[in-house]
């Protein structure tokens, strides 16, 4: 009696770098949403929002708020700033200097060190996918979670703060600068952060000196040590997507060392590839020792 | 992903979506506008973007008000002009027209002005008129045109261009230079009007208020429209834009106000104009019917603002028909 051959099982193909991102990415959009931080990104990005609804709350009960008046050598003055110049204001001092660094720095040095800490990264690593996906995947769910919780703040408060002395129809460009700005300042932070988390020990901390001590520092300081923040070349969107307003001139009078509209670009664009794959890197050839 | 997730990420979308699109159709329509003159708002969206001058006038309430009332008293006007324009195109000024937005556009060699009007006219009898005169008939992206002679505008020789008459919607039509008519209506299509000029609206917005009269410019773009000869430009005050506002009514109330290139021409002008008051003043000592009114004017503004806010009293007004009555 001879046996019968059994029938060869072929074992699938494991899925490519893109398509194992996106399925780390659905498993990790939910989990990362509904974390405890959402509260705190819901708390930094709903500040704004009440802020906007209180002035417009106190504007309509007819407080003059956005106009002042005062007399000087016998000539009386008056101070008036429109809803669009707020808005721009809010979108700089709230998002672009506070929010926007502050979630990537939350977020994106935990893309990894969530999964450490709960002893569930042995699960992803011994998938049939490169663990560079992972970080990927991660990535793309950060920015989901915060693009899709930040942007409608912007918007709410478009909708309050600009009609104040302002036209929407005019803003709307500005609106859409401001939109792509923040989008692009998750991004880059994200990824650098992404980086952080991946390379350093302890993440947040290194994180939290870069956004409030480094970045602030450089700034500050003439030279070129601002050029090793993301902070110069952000901020040197920010003319682009300010309203025209006398009132700003001071502020965008802040940013006259600015570097150029294209160059500003071509450097979070740089920063932003280079910092993803450097994390996917080193997430790569990292060993990952659970405490038991 | 989990359901809730799902439903967390369509209400953001949502409300990304919610103000996109009301954004995107108030960039389109120009709509949305806070300018107290709100009824203008849609005849704005005919004036193009580069206008240089938008002025605004509410042509019933000033016809309409005590003090035309009394100046008409004072001083009969030609109405037997004014019947023979009602015969010729059905428009009564008195009453047919509402109000009118006037702008100044830069054009290729000289100004383009335009007249938008709102009121109730009788477009065939219009139409009519024109073509009586030699008017031809023509089509424009959807808008009805009628074009008066290029060399001939009623007996009056035109140098260049000619001028055009579009009925641009039920009620409202524009009358101006033909190019200047044909920038208004592709404005109006292509959402590029003077409403998504923030500069200009919003002092619109602001000199708007309580008006029934108002016009806003570029000081410094007419005067290089005005191609006047070095010595007299020199010496022209550094101010960027102008806005001027008048109520009429029993009274006339109205404002002044000149946003200077930098706060140091601002000083100047405010010098000039401290000046001027002073002088007036003086002037004022020998007069006591003037006198009121000197003393209603009031210099305001801070850094690049210069502003002249003045009143004319029904008091003073009232004085008119009797001054008018003594030199007869």
């Amino acid at each position: 009696m001879t046996d019968s051959p059994s029938p060869t099982k072929t074992i699938p193909a494991a899925p490519g770098f893109f398509s194992s991102g996106l399925r780390i990415f659905d498993l990790s959009l939910s989990e990362m949403l509904w974390s405890r931080r959402t509260i705190f990104m819901m708390l930094v990005v709903g500040a704004p929002v009440l802020i906007a609804l209180i002035l417009r709350i106190l504007v309509a009960l007819g407080a003059p708020i956005f106009e002042s008046q005062r007399t000087q050598n016998g000539v009386s003055q008056t101070i008036r700033m429109t809803g669009p110049a707020i808005f721009g204001l809010m979108i700089w001092v709230f998002y672009l200097r506070f929010t926007v660094p502050v979630l990537g720095v939350f977020y994106g040095t935990s893309l990894m060190a969530d999964e450490v800490e709960d002893k569930t990264i042995t699960y992803l690593f011994t998938r049939p996918i490169s663990r560079g996906a992972v970080l990927f995947g991660k990535y793309l769910a950060y920015l989901a979670c915060t693009i899709f919780v930040v942007l409608p703040s912007v918007m709410i408060v478009y909708l309050l703060v600009v009609p104040m002395q302002g036209s929407l129809g005019g803003s709307f460009i500005d609106l859409l600068k401001d939109l792509s700005l923040l989008a692009l300042g998750l991004a880059v932070y994200g990824a650098v952060f992404a980086f952080v988390g991946a390379k350093f020990k302890r993440p947040l901390l290194v994180g939290l000196i870069f956004i409030f001590g480094w970045e602030q520092a450089a700034l500050a300081f003439p030279g070129y040590l601002k050029k090793f923040t993301v902070a110069y070349y952000l901020q040197g969107l920010v003319p682009h997507a300010m309203p025209n307003d006398s009132t700003l001139s001071l502020i965008q009078g802040i940013f006259r060392e600015s570097p150029s509209l294209g160059s500003a670009l071509v450097s979070l664009a740089a920063i932003l590839v280079v910092f993803v794959a450097l994390a996917a890197w080193i997430v790569e050839r990292r060993e990952y020792v659970l405490e038991q | 992903m989990t359901k809730k997730t799902r439903y967390f990420l369509a209400g953001s979308a949502a409300v990304l979506a919610a103000g996109l699109g009301t954004g995107l159709v108030a960039y389109y329509t120009g709509g949305f506008q806070p300018v107290s003159a709100s009824a203008v708002a849609n005849e704005l969206r005919y004036v193009p973007a580069n206008a240089s001058v938008v002025a605004y006038a509410d042509v019933r309430a000033i016809m309409d008000s005590d003090l035309r009332a009394r100046l008409k008293q004072a001083m009969p006007m030609h109405e037997k002009g004014q019947q023979e324009f009602q015969a010729q195109t059905g428009i009564d000024i008195e009453r047919d027209i509402d109000y009118i937005v006037a702008s100044l556009s830069s054009g290729l060699d000289k100004p383009a002005p335009l007249v938008v009007a709102r009121g109730r006219f009788n477009d065939t009898q219009l139409e009519g008129f024109v073509r009586e005169h030699g008017g031809t008939v023509e089509d424009y992206k959807g808008k009805r045109l009628i074009v008066s002679p290029t060399n001939m505008h009623g007996d009056v020789p035109v140098a260049t261009g000619s001028v055009t008459l579009a009925f641009l919607e039920p009620g409202l039509i524009a009358i101006g230079d033909t190019a200047a008519v044909k920038t208004s209506i592709d404005a109006q299509l292509a959402a590029h009007s003077i409403t998504s000029n923030n500069e200009m609206m919003e002092l619109v917005t602001d000199i708007g208020q309580n008006s029934n009269a108002w016009a806003v410019g570029r000081f410094d773009v007419l005067a290089a429209q005005a191609r006047l000869p070095e010595q007299v430009s020199s010496r022209l005050p550094q101010i960027k834009w102008f806005a001027a506002a008048g109520h009429v009514n029993g009274g006339l109330s109205g404002s002044l106000r000149a946003e200077a290139r930098d706060d140091q021409s601002a000083e100047n002008l405010r010098d000039v104009v401290r000046g001027l008051l002073g002088l007036a003043r003086l002037q004022a000592q020998a007069d006591p019917r003037t006198a009121g009114l000197i003393e209603s004017l009031q210099l305001t503004g801070t850094g690049k603002t210069v502003a002249l806010a003045f009143t004319v009293p029904a008091e003073v007004l009232q004085l008119i028909p009797k001054a008018a009555e003594a030199e007869k």
